[in-house]
C-alpha cells in the first residue's frame, strides 16, 4: 500500500484510454512518494502523461490501476477528503468570464465550507497577495492571461491547502510573470506547502523543484535530484556544428572521444569525459579528416542532457 | 478591347457562377444547419395535420381533404426563412473571417458578389419545397394545380429565399456579426407566425386578424395554398410569385444600398 | 487553515447564485428565456384561436388553451439553458474547478437546480401578467395557477436533470441540440396544441403513452373549464416526481462517469 504520511504517494498508477487495438496508455505504471514540503517536478513534453498523471492525483480522473494516496486520503473512495486538503490550478487557468475576480474568491470559499463571516476577508487577503485588488471587481473577461493565472493561483489557496498541484502554471506567460509566479511559489512552499509542479521547462523545473521526474510516454523515465541526475549523466557535452554533407563522417570521428548525444537537427554532440581539455584534439581531428566546423560549443550537463539520454530526444525550444 | 478588360468580363462571369457554388455547397457541407431547416418543417405539419384535422370543418376554413393540404404552403415558408438565416450567417461568418474582404478586392463585380451569395440560397428554396412536396406525397398530400401547380410552387419558393434571403444578407452586411444574424431570426418567426401561414385568415379575429391582414406573408402563403388546395389560377400564381418578387426587389436594393455602405466605410 | 465538511446548502446557493448572476450577464441568452414563452403564448392563442370553436374544446379562450404550454415550453429551456451554461464550462475547463471543490456532489446539481427554478418562476410570472393583458382568465382561482407553478417548475427540474446529464455525457455542443430536440418531441408530441378528444391517428396514440402530456393537463387545470378533481391531477403529479426523480439520477449519475473520461 501507498505509505499514508507522505503528501503524495503513489503505486503503479495507470490511465488507459480507449480499448481494444486503439487502446492508449497515456499513464502506464507511475510511482511517486512525495515528501512533506518539497517542491517535485513532473518534466515531460506535451502528450507525455504529465496532466492525466495530475487529473488523476486530484480525483478528476479514476485510475485505471494501481494506488494513490493524496493529503493521507485515498484518491478514489475518499476523493472528497483530498479535495478538502489539496490546492489545484489547472493548466490554462480556465475561469468563468462573466464574473469578477472577487465573485469567484468568494463562491470558492462558499464551495470550501469557510466560515461565512471570513470570506469577504480570505477574499481581499488573496486578491492583495496576488497583486489583483484593483481588478478584483472587473470581469475575468477582461484579464490578461498573467492576471488569470495569478487568479487561478489565488482560487486553490481559498482554503489554505496543504498540497498545492501546478500544471503548468506558466505556459503562455512572459518571463516577467513567470519570475512573479516562481517567487510565489518559493514563498509557499517555504511557509511549508507541498507543491506537485508540472512543466515543460526545464529551467522551471531547475529553479524551483528540489527532486524531479521525467516522464515520456507515460512512464518515468528519471527521478531523483537535478544535481544528481546531472552527474548521472556525467560528462560535458560537446555542441559541434557542421555541413550536413560530412555529418556522417564527423559522428564517426566524434565517436573516438566519447559516447555521441541526441541533439537538435544540424549539430552532433559527443559527451567529453576529459572535459575543456579535448576541444583542441577534437577540433585537430576533424580538420585533419578535412571537415570544416561551423560552430561549436562546450555545455556542463544540464536537465536538457538529462532529458534528452532518457528519452532520446530534446525538448522542443530547449537551449541545447 | 483590351486583353484585361475581356478577361476581367469572363472571369465576372465565371467568378459569380463560382461563388454561387460555394454557397450551395457551403450549405450541403453543414448538415447541423442545414436539417433543421428540413426536418422542423416537417414535424410540425406532420403535428397539425394530426392536431387540427377537426379544425378544418371550423367555419372559415376552405374546403380541403385535409389539414396536410392546408398546412403544405405555410411548411414551405417556414423551411425557406431557416434555410436563408443559414446563408446570410455563412456571409456574416465571411466578413468575421475576412474572406469578404478578399472578395471586394478581386476583381469581381460587386452585384456578382451579392448574386452569387444569392443564387445558392434561391436554388436551396428550389430544393425545399420540391423536397417537401415529394416527402408529404405518401402521407396523402394532394396538389390540385398538378405539376404547374408544383412548378408555381417552386418559382414562389426560389423568389421567397431570394428576398429573405437578401434581408438577411442585409443584416449580415450591416453588422458583419453572425450572431447578429441568427439573433435576428426570431423576428422572421414573428413575420409567419403573424400571419395565415397555419390557419386562415377568416379564423382569426382582433388586432390578431388586423396584424395578418397587413401582413405581406400572409397573401404569399395564401397564394401558395390555393395553388396547392384549388389548382392553377391568375389569381393565385400573381400572390405566390410576385408577393415574394416585390419583397425581393426591395431587400435586395436594401443588400446592395448596404454593400455600398460597407465599402464606404472600410 | 481548517477546512470544515461543506454543507450542501450553502454550495447549492452559491452556486445557484453563480447561475442567476451569470444569466443577468448574457442579455443575448436571458432575454429570448423571457420573450420565448410570451410571444408562444400570444402567437399561438392569435393564430390557433379557431380551434377553441370546435364543440367540445375545454376552455373558450385561445389564450386560457395555449399560455400553460407557453410556460411548459420555457420552463423547460430554463432547465436545458442550465446545460447549455454546463456544457460551456465544460468545454472551458471551468468545471474542473467546480468538481475539484470540497462540496457535495448533490450540491453540483441542486445549485443550477434551484437556479433553474427561480428562473421559471419569473418566466412564468411574467407570461402570466402578459397573458391576463391579452385575456387569459384562471378558471379556478389561485389555486389553479399555483398548480400552473407547479407544473412549470416540475418541467424546470426535470429540464435541468436532463440537461445536465447529456452535458455531462456529451461535453460539446452536440448536447444542447440533443436536449432541444428531445424537449421538443415530448412537449409536442402530446396535447400540446389540441385535446386527446380532437386530435387523431397517430399523435392520439403517442400522447397516451406520453408521461410528459399529464404535466401538461396539470398545468392546463387552472385554466379550463373542467373542475379540478383528485383524478385529473394526480397524474401530472406523479410524473412530476417520478420524471424529476430520474432525470436527475441519471444527472447524478453521468456526473460522476466524468471521472471516467
Amino acid at each position: 500500500m501507498a505509505d499514508e504520511s507522505l503528501p503524495i504517494a503513489a503505486e503503479g498508477l495507470k490511465r488507459y484510454f480507449g480499448s481494444g487495438d486503439d487502446i492508449v496508455k497515456a499513464v502506464d505504471g507511475v510511482d511517486l512518494r512525495i515528501q512533506p514540503g518539497e517542491i517535485f517536478g513532473f518534466l515531460g513534453p506535451n502528450g507525455a502523461g504529465k496532466s492525466t498523471t495530475v487529473r488523476m492525483l486530484t480525483t478528476l480522473l479514476r485510475p485505471t490501476g494501481g494506488h494513490a494516496r493524496v493529503a493521507g486520503y485515498d484518491v478514489v473512495s475518499e476523493a472528497a477528503d483530498v479535495r478538502r486538503n489539496i490546492g489545484v490550478a489547472l493548466q490554462d487557468a480556465a475561469i468563468d468570464p462573466l464574473m469578477t475576480g472577487r465573485e469567484l474568491l468568494r463562491l470558492q470559499a462558499v464551495l470550501y465550507g469557510l466560515p461565512k463571516a471570513k470570506h469577504g476577508e480570505r477574499a481581499a487577503e488573496l486578491l492583495d497577495r496576488v497583486g489583483l485588488t484593483a481588478a478584483a471587481d472587473r470581469r475575468v473577461g477582461t484579464y490578461s492571461g498573467g492576471m488569470r493565472r495569478r487568479l487561478d493561483l489565488a482560487l486553490s489557496l481559498i482554503h489554505e491547502p496543504s498540497v498545492l498541484f501546478l500544471d503548468e502554471p506558466t505556459t503562455g506567460l512572459d518571463p516577467m510573470s513567470r519570475i512573479a509566479l516562481w517567487e510565489e511559489i518559493k514563498r509557499l512552499n517555504h511557509d511549508g506547502t507541498t507543491v506537485l509542479l508540472t512543466t515543460q521547462y526545464l529551467e522551471e523545473a531547475d529553479q524551483l523543484a528540489e527532486r524531479i521526474a521525467i516522464i515520456d510516454n507515460g512512464v518515468i523515465v528519471r527521478k531523483g535530484r537535478p544535481a544528481e541526475l546531472k552527474a548521472e549523466v556525467g560528462s560535458p557535452t560537446l555542441f559541434i556544428g557542421v555541413e550536413p554533407d560530412v555529418a556522417d563522417r564527423a559522428s564517426e570521428i566524434l565517436a573516438e572521444f566519447g559516447e555521441l548525444r541526441p541533439t537538435a537537427e544540424g549539430t552532433l554532440g559527443v559527451g567529453l569525459p576529459g572535459g575543456s581539455a579535448q576541444i583542441s584534439a577534437v577540433v585537430r581531428r576533424l580538420d585533419e579528416a578535412g571537415i570544416g566546423v561551423r560552430d561549436l560549443e562546450l555545455h556542463e550537463p544540464s536537465l536538457d542532457d538529462v532529458f534528452a539520454e532518457a528519452t532520446g530526444y530534446r525538448l522542443e525550444g530547449a537551449e541545447s | 478591347m483590351t486583353l484585361a478588360t475581356a478577361t476581367a468580363q469572363t472571369s465576372g462571369v465565371a467568378q459569380t457562377w463560382a461563388l454561387s457554388r460555394r454557397s450551395m455547397l457551403a450549405l450541403f457541407r453543414q448538415p447541423s444547419l442545414v436539417i433543421p431547416s428540413l426536418v422542423f418543417p416537417l414535424f410540425f405539419a406532420a403535428l397539425g395535420t394530426a392536431s387540427y384535422s377537426r379544425a378544418t370543418a371550423l367555419p372559415g376554413f376552405p374546403e380541403v381533404d385535409s389539414y396536410l393540404d392546408f398546412a403544405l404552403a405555410g411548411a414551405v415558408v417556414q423551411g425557406i426563412l431557416f434555410g436563408s438565416t443559414v446563408g446570410a450567417t455563412a456571409l456574416a461568418t465571411d466578413i468575421e473571417n475576412g474572406f469578404f474582404d478578399r472578395l471586394l478586392a478581386s476583381p469581381s463585380t460587386r452585384t456578382g458578389i451579392i448574386v452569387g451569395r444569392m443564387a445558392g440560397g434561391m436554388a436551396y428554396g428550389a430544393f425545399q419545397t420540391a423536397f417537401f412536396v415529394v416527402v408529404l406525397l405518401p402521407f396523402g398530400l394532394t396538389v390540385q394545380g398538378g405539376v404547374p401547380g408544383v412548378l408555381g410552387l417552386v418559382v414562389a419558393g426560389i423568389f421567397l429565399a431570394l428576398a429573405v434571403g437578401a434581408l438577411m444578407a442585409s443584416m449580415a452586411l450591416l453588422t458583419g456579426s453572425s450572431e447578429a444574424v441568427q439573433g435576428s431570426f426570431p423576428l422572421l418567426f414573428i413575420a409567419l407566425f403573424f400571419s395565415s401561414a397555419f390557419f386562415p385568415r377568416e379564423t382569426m379575429s382582433g388586432v390578431y386578424a388586423d396584424l395578418a391582414d397587413l401582413n405581406p406573408v400572409s397573401y404569399l402563403v395564401e397564394g401558395m395554398r390555393d395553388l396547392v388546395i384549388e389548382g392553377v389560377s391568375a389569381s393565385a400564381l400573381a400572390r405566390a410569385i410576385l408577393v415574394p418578387a416585390a419583397i425581393a426587389i426591395a431587400t435586395v436594393a436594401l443588400a446592395l444600398r448596404t454593400l455600398d455602405r460597407r465599402l464606404g466605410a472600410s | 487553515m481548517n477546512v470544515a465538511t461543506t454543507g450542501v446548502r450553502a454550495a447549492s446557493v452559491g452556486l445557484a447564485k453563480r447561475s442567476v448572476v451569470n444569466i443577468t450577464r448574457l442579455p443575448s441568452a436571458f432575454l429570448p428565456s423571457i420573450a420565448m414563452p410570451v410571444f408562444q403564448a400570444v402567437s399561438f392563442a392569435g393564430t390557433f384561436f379557431a380551434i377553441t370553436r370546435i364543440p367540445g374544446f375545454p376552455t373558450s379562450r385561445s389564450i386560457n388553451w395555449f399560455l400553460p404550454l407557453a410556460v411548459m415550453m420555457g420552463s423547460g429551456f430554463a432547465g436545458i439553458g442550465i446545460g447549455f451554461t454546463t456544457i460551456r464550462d465544460l468545454e472551458s475547463g471551468f468545471y474542473d474547478r467546480i468538481r475539484l471543490s470540497p462540496a457535495p456532489r448533490a450540491s453540483l446539481l441542486a445549485g443550477p437546480l434551484l437556479a433553474a427554478l427561480v428562473r421559471a418562476v419569473l418566466m412564468t410570472t411574467i407570461v402570466l401578467i402578459i397573458g391576463a393583458l391579452f385575456g387569459a382568465r384562471p378558471t379556478h382561482g389561485i389555486g389553479g395557477v399555483l398548480l400552473l407553478y407547479v407544473a412549470g417548475l416540475g418541467v424546470a427540474t426535470l429540464g435541468t436533470g436532463w440537461g445536465l446529464a447529456i452535458a455531462y455525457r456529451f461535453r460539446d455542443m452536440r448536447g444542447a441540440a440533443v436536449m432541444q430536440l428531445t424537449l421538443f418531441l415530448v412537449l409536442f408530441l402530446s396535447e400540446a396544441q389540441t385535446p386527446l378528444s380532437i386530435m387523431d391517428g397517430w399523435l392520439e396514440g403517442v400522447t397516451r403513452i406520453n408521461p410528459f402530456n399529464n404535466i401538461i393537463r396539470l398545468g392546463r387545470l387552472g385554466f379550463v373549464d373542467a373542475p379540478i378533481t383528485w383524478d385529473n391531477t394526480w397524474g401530472g403529479l406523479v410524473a412530476v416526481l417520478v420524471l424529476g426523480a430520474l432525470t436527475l439520477l441519471f444527472a447524478h449519475r453521468s456526473l460522476d462517469r466524468l471521472a471516467d473520461v
